[in-house]
């Protein structure tokens, strides 16, 4: 994990808006530079810069400390979950469920997060959907809230 | 001169009434809040914002009223912490750190907090006279701007940002053009053509301006958090016998005060250089006067004049980086850029037209960012136990309410899973990207930039029929050009020229 395996990943994002981006293409031209130039500009340009990264390499990135990277795994996996259920389940009880997760992750005893996740569920429940007027979904709540 | 006095009523009508007046209190003291906690500066606070001042219906002026009292709320946080705990809440208090934290040692701690707020007020009155008497010159001189100036506009503001931003610009650039990449997605609206959409309907629109601000600023940096186990801090206020500074310590530190305000506007309002550059410029610029002059500093061991200049310099630089997104429609640092976003949220473009559209909006704005600092002024002193409180909420529960206030705000744009699920992806990329050392404030101006740099391209080549000539015909494009490449090859050399030096210290 360097410079180069960033300047890699640069070429291929590269290669990939050119590939992606080669067909676009205005049904009737009438200006002279049409919608496919500027997206073939910025990959040319990110092209260049992989191409430098990747040549000169160098700067190693600093390694997470043990534990560290499955922590920031588990993180993202119920940020996503959260993301999914958050519609479903509703504003409530899905936060009370993350709150659960998330604490655990940032040290709390799994009594402390339960309640701090039903309290701050409801709570935030009530300070955006009732005071401040920023809809948020009721879910399997819905009749109760 | 009555141009000036009809302008500031026009402002201060606006600021004053009793939603905004409201406001601007709620604001500073959430900003304050943000700024306290460890890990979470202005930035992070307007990006969780945004999306919830849209979704209040508030008007644009009373949503920008509220986004700027949070920025200059979070500035005031930052160096609380700075001084009571020696911990920085972002970059830019890290020089009040020096002096600060040994003033509180010495049982000063009331002292310093007020002399630090009293000279970051003097920063931001110094700051808004310069905007009031520098915006609309510059607006004017801007309305002339045609789209190839425009343009080269826009890559002189991407030049500096990307080259005062530490060791590898080309990071820089490369962070720049995937922020214009992003742009790109969605309709193109001259032609009508799908680009980068893969067939789904949910990128149609493009990706939501929100989307990549809190995936940013609020998920990256939850992960980053993640990467050592946070403790709670809790601190004791220890009461000292005097709150307020004194005349005698304010006329000992004015001379300081004054340079430094000075110093700090004209830093934020170049494009690119934001609070943290103009802090460290102050303060070893006041160091070398004044170690010069006077035997009894003790720059570093708690000398008061170290501890006003980065704090009124830093000031005056967040106000003064308004400048060139209000007159010019071209954000000069990563939090104004993403006020800048949260304006297009509401279809208005930043530029100079809004000087005479939006009069409401730019002078209520202008008078906004003075109150605010009164406000926080008054508000410092009294309650710095409240706010040195906010330090010991203990990561449990404070992420999961980022990450949750943060949803809440995305769900409030449209409504759906995609765009909450797109913000833990493109979170997870920002994060990798960060690891790698790609500065994400490039990145955010590409995405807010993004389109009216591919519109105020192809509209040039319109006019000349694809001859790239246009782009460097006129004088004021030609001057932009050589400022843009002068930004990005002066700092390279400079590094090495002092490198050289030292090798040859070190060799000698």
């Amino acid at each position: 994990m360097n410079d180069r395996t960033l300047g890699i990943a640069a070429l291929v994002l590269a290669a990939l808006m050119t590939w992606a981006g080669w067909d676009i293409e205005a049904p009737f031209a009438y200006e002279p530079v049409g919608p496919r130039a500027f997206p073939m500009l910025i990959a040319l340009i990110i092209g260049l810069c992989g191409l430098r990264l990747a040549i000169k390499g160098g700067n190693p990135v600093e390694a997470n400390s043990a534990g560290a990277n499955s922590r920031i795994t588990l993180m993202v996996l119920v940020a996503g979950g959260y993301a999914f259920l958050f519609q479903w389940l509703g504003f409530v009880l899905a936060t009370t469920l993350m709150t659960m997760l998330v604490g655990r992750l940032f040290g709390g005893t799994w009594l402390k997060c339960a309640l701090g996740g039903v309290i701050m569920g409801v709570f935030f429940f009530v300070l955006f959907d009732q005071v401040l007027d920023v809809v948020l979904p009721a879910g399997l709540l819905g009749d109760l809230l | 001169m009555s141009g000036i006095i009809d302008h500031l009523s026009i402002g201060f009508g606006v600021a004053f009434s009793l939603t905004n007046l409201l406001v601007a209190a709620i604001g500073s003291f959430i900003g304050t809040m943000v700024g306290v906690l460890p890990g979470l500066g202005p930035i992070n606070g307007v990006a969780m914002l945004i999306p919830i001042a849209f979704a209040m219906n508030l008007p644009p002026e009373t949503a920008l009223i509220l986004l700027a009292a949070v920025y200059v709320g979070a500035e005031y946080g930052g160096r609380i912490t700075s001084i009571l705990l020696n911990v920085p809440g972002e970059a830019s208090a890290i020089m009040t750190t020096l002096d600060g934290y040994p003033l509180a040692r010495q049982g000063l701690a009331n002292v310093a907090l007020s002399l630090s707020a009293a000279s970051a007020f003097v920063g931001a009155l110094v700051s808004v006279t310069g905007i009031v008497l520098l915006a609309p010159l510059l607006a004017r001189w801007a309305l002339a701007f045609g789209p190839a100036e425009y343009f080269v506009l826009m890559v002189f503001a991407f030049c500096c940002l990307t080259s005062l931003l530490g060791q590898q610009p080309v990071k820089g650039v490369l962070a720049a053009m995937i922020g214009l990449g992003i742009s790109v997605i969605g309709v193109d609206s001259n032609s009508g053509v799908y680009r980068y959409t893969f067939e789904s309907v949910h990128l149609a629109d493009g990706v939501d301006f929100v989307v990549v601000v809190i995936a940013l600023f609020a998920v990256a940096e939850m992960l980053e958090m993640l990467e050592k186990v946070m403790a709670g801090h809790s601190v004791e206020v220890k009461p000292s016998g005097r709150k307020l500074f004194n005349l005698k310590e304010l006329a000992f530190t004015a001379g300081s005060i004054g340079r430094s305000s000075l110093v700090g506007f004209g830093v934020g309002v170049l494009p690119g250089a934001g609070a943290s550059v103009a802090a460290a410029v102050a303060y070893s610029q006041e160091k070398r006067i004044i170690e010069g002059k006077d035997p009894d500093a003790k720059f570093g061991k708690g000398d008061m004049r170290g501890l006003v200049a980065p704090e009124s310099a830093a000031t005056a630089s967040a106000i003064g980086s308004f400048v060139p997104m209000l007159t010019l429609g071209v954000p000069g640092s990563g939090t104004t850029a993403v006020m800048m976003g949260a304006l297009t949220l509401y279809n208005i473009t930043p530029g100079p037209v809004l000087f005479d559209t939006k009069p409401e909006l730019v002078w209520g704005l202008i008078a906004s960012l003075f109150i605010a600092n009164v406000l926080l002024f008054l508000m410092n002193v009294p309650m710095v136990r409240v706010f040195s409180k906010v330090l010991s909420v203990p990561g449990w529960l404070m992420v999961p309410g980022i990450l949750s206030i943060s949803y809440i705000g995305v769900y409030a744009i449209n409504a759906g899973t995609f765009d909450l699920l797109m913000v833990v992806g493109v979170g997870a990329i920002g994060y990798l990207l960060r690891k790698f050392g790609v500065p994400m404030a490039p990145l955010v101006l590409g995405v807010v930039l993004g389109d009216m740099m591919e519109q105020s391209l192809r509209r040039a080549l319109s006019i000349t029929n694809g001859e790239l000539s246009v782009l460097y015909s006129s004088p004021v494009s030609v001057g932009l050009w050589i400022a843009a490449a002068a930004v990005v090859v002066v700092p390279q050399m400079l590094r090495r020229m002092r490198q050289n030096r030292q090798a040859r210290n070190a060799a000698a």
